[in-house]
């Protein structure tokens, strides 16, 4: 198998590149982000590119088709800040998936192309199951913001696609909980005290960084298409959370929290929205990975590893080694 | 200090039997107190209370009225133990007997499918229902005197559906089924009631509900519960039943098929469920038409608080639609079925409802 993997220098990329080097049946790893980086492995490649420019994609997939002999496609690259908006986030988001995935269709060599979602792309109802299967309702809201509209109209620009030559499967990632892959849980546990509305305390299902990486991986070796849900191995009330990660949790009414988040992030600078959140953080959802089991043998193994703040961690690392 | 004379009494099954020897000289007697007991336990009870508010305590106590005295002293016995943490809940649990289940056992031995951090992924949390139980204890065993019949049909394990009437102004019926599964079946099996859904939008309820294994009525839901072999209890009639007329009680209203389709799908018995007491208990004075949450209508019962009605609870030979399974899809089929049950339900509820010989009694 070859494999190239695009946002490679973010965590998520990182981590599915590392996995893919520990795998026996895979040849070599063209990883792709916008800086260049040192070589580690004499089976990894790095190239740079900018996606949000459809002749760099193309030339991108061409080289690698033709040099590189990339029989896997893995497409990780997302925008991150959920404050930015526009026609560049936009393209970042949706249109480089759409030529991407238009690119892997045209080369001959390419037979599979994994696409990284969401699972902020379902709609989060009262209506709707505890569990989120597949066949759940996407959040289609006109009025949605653009860091939710873009999510969903990249999935289904992938998912649609006729599965012909290339095989495509989306992977719909439950919450990943890690620094700098654009978690808004994490941003949210980070802080020192947790706001949230009074009266409810939705169960979440949160994923660890090597969870999602093993889950490409997994994808990437199987033939299996369609959407799949990747979830967790946390589930767990919203204020067992808060406590997991040492935070204090202050109920206040639902109505305040946007607005006293939106003045956190003026005033501090979080990236914490509670407009993209609220839905879940009334009614929970949590996706069913029963499918991805099933088709893809994917099951979550690897607990969460916490925002605890500095102090925690040092406390539990003594710990640790007294023990 | 000298510990109170009640709280001595059920510390020691021996002194418990003694004294009310000692004051009836009958050796059967076992449930009778004179005034000055009673005025004693009047006197204690506010600090039984704490005790029994105290989150250890809770775990362990469910304490629930039984006229055997000697095994309630056992019970208290065992408390006192936990107190001191000479044992643990499930080590001394008391020998099978009805109504017996404390809140430990619930936490403890009741199968549930925990997600790693003591929450299933409809959010049930054992330790909350156990507390629930605990809490709500005098209301099943002194205010309800719930009493019920045929338990034996709830199957021990595999997909169950209990399907039941419902009435009342609030879902009272549907806490009294629910506590009585958990109290009578061995080993306990958690009934995960079905609600509509507009009830995890309702704020602290909502939340509280969920703890104690209530899951919103969508189908996948369902579905899945029945895929683990879970017991449900579902109210076919939805929120018509309590929003029906007191001239109606007891008459079955429109009744939903989903529960039969689903019954054939997944192979589940369904064990039908009779419940007597609540139209007298709590009816429906009114329905204002303020869509609070989503919930149809806001009920205003008829007195403010419960009348101390005697509930009666039967449970039905189960049905088996297992014959069916390949039919799940014919809309005939599911609605026979559903009828079926329907027409069972019915039957017991009248048949109940004219062997009673009164609604406090």
């Amino acid at each position: 198998m070859r494999v190239m993997v695009t946002g490679a220098s973010a965590p998520l990329g990182a981590a599915i590149v590392q996995r893919l080097l520990a795998e026996p049946g895979v040849e070599h790893v063209v990883a792709v982000s916008r800086a260049a980086a040192p070589r580690i492995h004499r089976r990894l490649f790095h190239r740079t590119a900018d996606l949000t420019h459809p002749r760099a994609v193309h030339d991108l997939v061409h080289d690698a088709a033709t040099a590189y002999g990339v029989d896997t496609v893995i497409h990780a690259a997302q925008h991150r800040d959920p404050h930015e908006v526009g026609v560049p986030v936009h393209t970042q988001n949706v249109e480089s998936a759409r030529w991407l995935v238009l690119a892997c269709a045209a080369q001959a060599t390419i037979r599979r192309f994994v696409h990284r979602s969401f699972a902020d792309v379902y709609a989060h109802r009262d209506t709707t199951s505890a569990l989120i299967d597949e066949d759940a309702p996407l959040e289609l809201a006109p009025g949605a913001p653009q860091w939710l509209r873009d999510r969903v109209e990249a999935d289904l620009t992938v998912s649609a696609r006729p599965t012909g030559r290339l095989q495509i499967a989306v992977l719909r990632l439950a919450e990943l909980v890690a620094r700098d892959t654009g978690s808004q849980l994490w941003d949210y546990l980070s802080s020192r005290i947790c706001l949230r509305p009074i009266g409810f305390d939705p169960i979440i299902n949160v994923l660890a960084l090597d969870d999602a990486a093993a889950a490409f991986v997994a994808a990437a070796r199987s033939s299996a298409t369609g959407a799949f849900n990747i979830r967790g191995a946390d589930t767990l009330p919203l204020s067992r959370a808060i406590v997991q990660s040492g935070r204090a949790e202050l109920p206040v009414p639902g109505p305040w929290l946007a607005p006293l988040y939106r003045l956190r992030h003026a005033v501090a600078g979080f990236e914490f929205r509670y407009d993209l959140n609220l839905e879940r953080f009334h009614f929970g959802g949590m996706l069913d990975g029963e499918r991805a089991a099933r088709e893809l043998g994917y099951r979550p193994s690897t607990r969460v590893v916490w925002p605890r703040p500095w102090w925690r961690v040092l406390l539990q690392r003594l710990a640790e080694t007294r023990s | 200090m000298v510990p109170p004379r009640w709280f001595a009494n059920r510390a020691d099954p021996a002194a418990t039997s003694s004294s009310c020897h000692g004051r009836h000289g009958d050796p059967g007697c076992i449930g009778r107190a004179s005034s000055a007991t009673q005025a004693l336990r009047a006197a204690v009870l506010p600090v039984f209370i704490r005790h029994l508010l105290a989150p250890h305590a809770l775990r362990v106590i469910a304490a629930p009225a039984h006229p055997l005295r000697g095994f309630r002293a056992t019970r208290h016995a065992h408390t006192l133990h936990c107190f001191t943490g000479m044992a643990t809940a499930n080590a001394h649990s008391p020998p099978s007997s009805h109504a017996t289940l404390s809140t430990a056992r619930v936490a403890i031995e009741a199968a549930f499918h925990d997600e790693g951090h003591g929450y299933d992924v409809f959010g049930l949390h054992p330790p909350t229902l156990g507390r629930m139980l605990a809490l709500g204890a005098p209301l099943y065993d002194r205010y309800f005197r719930v009493s019920s019949e045929g338990i034996a049909h709830v199957p021990t394990h595999g997909p169950t559906i209990l399907v039941a009437n419902h009435a009342g102004a609030l879902p009272v019926d549907a806490a009294m089924l629910c506590f009585d599964v958990l109290r009578r079946t061995e080993p306990p099996r958690i009934p995960r009631a079905i609600a509509d859904h507009f009830v995890p939008r309702v704020p602290v309820v909502g939340t509280w509900l969920s703890r104690c294994g209530v899951v919103p009525g969508t189908r996948r839901n369902v579905a899945r519960l029945l895929e683990r072999g879970e017991l449900i209890a579902i109210w076919p009639e939805g929120t018509t039943g309590p929003a029906k007329r007191f001239r109606d009680r007891y008459r079955l209203q429109a009744w939903r098929v989903g529960f039969a389709e689903l019954a054939i799908r997944y192979q589940a018995q369904i064990v039908p469920v009779s419940i007597l007491g609540a139209e007298e208990s709590w009816p429906l004075a009114a329905r204002l038409g303020v869509r609070w949450y989503g919930a149809p209508y806001l009920p205003i019962p008829a007195w403010p608080v419960p009348l101390p009605v005697h509930y009666r609870i039967e449970y039905g030979a189960a049905i088996d639609l297992r014959c069916l399974a390949e039919q799940a899809d014919d809309p005939a089929i599911v609605a026979a079925a559903a009828a079926r049950v329907h027409a069972v339900l019915s039957r017991q509820l009248d048949d109940m409802r004219f062997a009673r010989r009164g609604i406090f009694r």
